[in-house]
């Protein structure tokens, strides 16, 4: 029989609907009978949309700048190579 | 930030990038520099990362013309990406350091019976949207506090896996490991993620 230990080992495939039939069927079993694991995989559910949430506003402004110099100096380097029009 | 934009919309960026047009390679960098830098971190240490990720970005002024479409333009970018750091990585001499024994973050575990239930249950009040929990600044302080705490290879696993969408081959692809080790990874990060949670709703503290 599933433990709950056992189920927070593997509640992430089950989140992620990465498990077989027969193990998710033991799951819904195991969550049909415990609160404490239904609000577990609630949590780790919450997590997931919060660290989603905010992940989405990260961006480091300075690795930005200098990737947009060197690509913007490269670009300029060939059009200027490129260029075909009269001395 | 999006990191996922439509066909449509990647098509117009691929033909800008094609023709060498800078807003267009400034607004790639924008939007893929974050993956591209989870990719790098994977295999990397920082100014390693940053430096592979800033070279990446020059190949492709020129690499992007033979660029087929056949991958999205993500998913291109992040290979060539996985490529150089796995190339440095090797002329380094080292190796990346992950550890996929145990599913079950130490903390987590240690709130189980030995008889396998919970002794220590979930605390976390699930009622409250992430958009509405993500307002508390404090709580997005800690958040990043967290990720940056965890160890390298969880986070780039849970910033490809979550933040840019790729499917679980993608990413097990991008990141050189077998699909039962990103279980683990990202297991291993979520649960940090919802002890930090738990324990930040809990106490108000980091």
């Amino acid at each position: 029989m599933l433990m709950c230990r056992d189920l927070a080992r593997i509640a992430s495939d089950y989140i992620d609907g990465e498990l077989g039939t027969g193990k998710v069927m033991s799951v819904k079993m195991h969550l049909l009978m415990c609160g404490r694991c239904r609000s577990f995989i609630g949590s780790l559910r919450a997590s997931i949309e919060l660290m989603n949430a905010h992940s989405s506003q990260q961006l480091d402004e300075d690795l930005v700048r200098r990737i947009d110099e060197r690509v913007s100096e490269s670009l300029n380097a060939r059009h200027s190579g490129n260029d075909t029009s009269d001395p | 930030m999006e990191t996922t934009t439509h066909q449509s919309d990647d098509d117009i960026l691929i033909t800008g990038l094609k023709s060498g047009n800078q807003g267009a390679f400034r607004e790639a960098v924008r939007l893929y520099t974050p993956g591209m830098m989870a990719v790098a971190r994977f295999y990397l240490d920082h100014a390693s990362a940053e430096e592979i990720v800033q070279d990446c970005w020059v190949t492709v002024i020129d690499a992007v013309q033979t660029f087929e479409g056949r991958s999205g333009l993500k998913t291109w970018l992040h290979r060539i990406v996985a490529n150089r750091a796995k190339n440095h990585l090797r002329k380094t001499k080292r190796e990346v350091n992950a550890d996929f024994s145990e599913a079950l973050d130490p903390d987590l575990a240690a709130r189980f019976a030995p008889n396998g239930r919970w002794a220590t249950p979930p605390s976390l009040k699930t009622n409250e949207s992430a958009q509405a929990l993500m307002e508390n600044g404090a709580l997005s302080d800690c958040l990043d506090r967290h990720l940056s705490a965890l160890p390298e290879t969880q986070r780039s696993a849970l910033m490809l896996y979550e933040a840019h969408q790729h499917k679980s081959d993608d990413v097990c692809n991008i990141l050189d490991v077998s699909a039962s080790n990103l279980r683990v990874l990202l297991h291993r990060a979520r649960q940090k993620i919802f002890l930090m949670v738990e324990t930040f709703q809990e106490t108000g503290e980091c």
